[in-house]
């Protein structure tokens, strides 16, 4: 029995490039595929109860990493396990229904994220509750700010707590009192969870929280390790 | 087989301290074998809830801010059936009683079969937003498609309620016709929309020509006319049993004035048939593409 939570073995992943009819006909005839490696045999193992941390510039593959880990998309090579339930936190408050009210998408967005009708029933009230919605939870979301809208997605998001939970740039919506309230639930999902994965550009917060920090350059791990010395390889790799 | 499902869905989260240890399992993994259309069968069944969330928002969305609201349900087949009937008119001269309320059940039940069609054609790029968001299995997309659309058309249905009473038509079993050839439509409509999901992500194009293939079988369907028209015509009207939405408006028509459907049986099973063959294929082709086409969005 592993004690690893994830396990990707040489997973490369390539995009198509979008292109026009054109020459997506000239290259089916010439047998050659256009495409975008975006993952180039990646290999991470991440720990049991570990709290990883995953920094690169715009476009090295963080995002893509988390989306082959939570199954949005399957390896083109290679193989990613997980062990346990997997929920990815990304970009908060997207797909909701502007024209259905705060309780409707709450439990909406919360069937979207694989929990059951009982579940979402039970922890109504608390999402009710920690997203300050109040009264405006009956009203249709199109009425909502958008520091509302981000409040009831990590509201949501994070009412239940799964075996492995992957974090994407989160942090840091809403005001600066709903910043911090939100941080500090985030750090208690964090520590309750176990196995956290974590992409963010605030190295402060990475330094405090992660055990060890992944670099990835243009679609490849470039180092494992820990959090300060992987931070300064950062600034030496990408230039300050 | 259930395993195996297990295995795909982020399931129902439940933390409880006296688990098993969890074991590595795959993720991503997709099941592309001949047994993908009874794996979706079952897939369906298990995200019930989610599946319920999805076609309720489906159809809030569709009349939204409308004041009239859930009422164009019935106004817009209405509008559309006196449309149809005038221009009849104007072509043939005076119809039969009946034909307004034909061309009205045959507007609704189209606008089923067109609308769940081109609904699953386009399921995965409409979806682009939650499909980056999170994983559940993709087959979800097409299939609340499809039953948002027979939902709406159920509600356009009562609409043969005052007609009824108008027209002094007995109450009779047949009339149980009417919303199983609603459902029996927008079943026919998923099987060709699922196989060509993963293309639209790819280019939109096929959305296009979708939007243009409903229109065009609208007029080369009994809409406008009926079987009985087409079987006056002599030796050529039996070939229009080769059309499988022949039977399902049919059905309909007959349905409302109490009798059975009156197709041969061949004609009947050909077409439920043709239903479940496409749904099977269609339902092993997006499982098979839907991965690869994502990419595109």
């Amino acid at each position: 029995m592993s004690s690893n939570a994830v396990e990707i073995e040489n997973v490369t992943l390539h995009f198509p490039k979008q292109r026009n009819a054109l020459s997506m006909l000239i290259n089916v005839f010439r047998g050659k595929k256009e495409r975008f490696t975006a993952l180039r045999n990646v290999s991470l193992s991440v720990k049991k109860g570990e709290v990883l941390g995953v920094i690169g510039k715009n476009g090295s593959g963080k995002s893509t990493l988390l989306r082959i880990i939570s199954g949005i998309y399957p390896a083109d090579e290679g193989y990613c396990e997980a062990a346990g339930s997997v929920s990815l936190l990304a970009g908060l408050g997207t797909g909701f229904s502007g024209h259905q009210t705060g309780r409707e998408n709450a439990i909406l967005y919360g069937s979207i994220l694989g929990h059951s009708e009982s579940v979402m029933v039970d922890k109504i009230p608390e999402i009710i509750q920690f997203s300050e919605l109040e009264a405006f939870i009956d009203e249709p979301v199109r009425t909502y700010s958008s520091g509302m809208k981000a409040r009831l997605g990590l509201a949501v998001a994070t009412a239940i707590h799964p075996d492995i939970l992957l974090i994407d740039e989160v942090l840091g919506v809403g005001d600066p009192q709903f910043k911090e309230k939100s941080k500090k639930r985030i750090l208690d999902l964090v520590k309750s969870t176990g196995t956290v994965v974590l992409v963010s550009h605030s190295f402060g917060l990475m330094k405090d929280i992660c055990d060890r920090l992944v670099f990835m350059h243009k679609g490849k791990i470039v180092d494992v390790g820990d959090p300060e010395e992987i931070i300064k390889l950062y600034y030496e790799t990408t230039g300050s | 087989m259930t395993m195996f499902i297990d295995k795909l869905l982020p399931s129902a989260i439940t933390m409880s301290d006296e688990r098993q240890p969890l074991k590595l399992e795959k993720v991503g993994g997709r099941n592309t074998s001949w047994k993908a259309p009874l794996v979706n069968i079952s897939t369906i069944l298990k995200h019930r809830f989610l599946v319920r969330n999805l076609v309720r928002r489906e159809i809030r969305g569709r009349y939204r801010n409308a004041m009239l609201g859930y009422t164009w349900t019935v106004i817009e087949p209405l509008l559309l059936a006196s449309v149809y009937y005038f221009l009849f008119v104007m072509l043939a001269g005076n119809p039969d009683r009946m034909y307004p309320i034909w061309v009205l059940l045959g507007v609704i039940i189209w606008g089923c079969f067109g609308r769940s069609l081109s609904g699953s054609v386009s399921s995965l790029s409409r979806n682009a937003q939650t499909i980056h968001l999170v994983y559940f299995p993709r087959i979800i997309f097409p299939t609340t498609s499809m039953i948002g659309n027979m939902v709406i058309s159920m509600m356009s249905c009562l609409v043969i309620i005052p007609i009824m009473i108008a027209y002094e038509l007995p109450v009779t079993i047949h009339l149980i016709l009417i919303p199983l050839s609603v459902l029996f439509s927008g079943f026919l409509g998923i099987g060709l929309g699922m196989i060509v999901a993963p293309l639209n992500c790819m280019q939109r194009d096929v959305e296009h020509l979708f939007r243009f293939i409903v229109r065009a079988g609208f007029f080369l369907s009994p809409v406008m006319w009926t079987y009985e028209m087409a079987l006056e015509r002599g030796m050529f009207g039996e070939m229009v049993l080769f059309n499988p939405m022949v039977v399902p408006l049919t059905m309909a028509r007959h349905g409302i004035v109490g009798e059975s459907i009156g197709i041969p049986w061949i004609g009947i099973i050909g077409s439920i048939g043709f239903g479940i063959i496409m749904w099977i294929f269609g339902s092993y082709v997006f499982s098979k593409y839907e991965a690869g086409a994502v990419k595109h969005l």
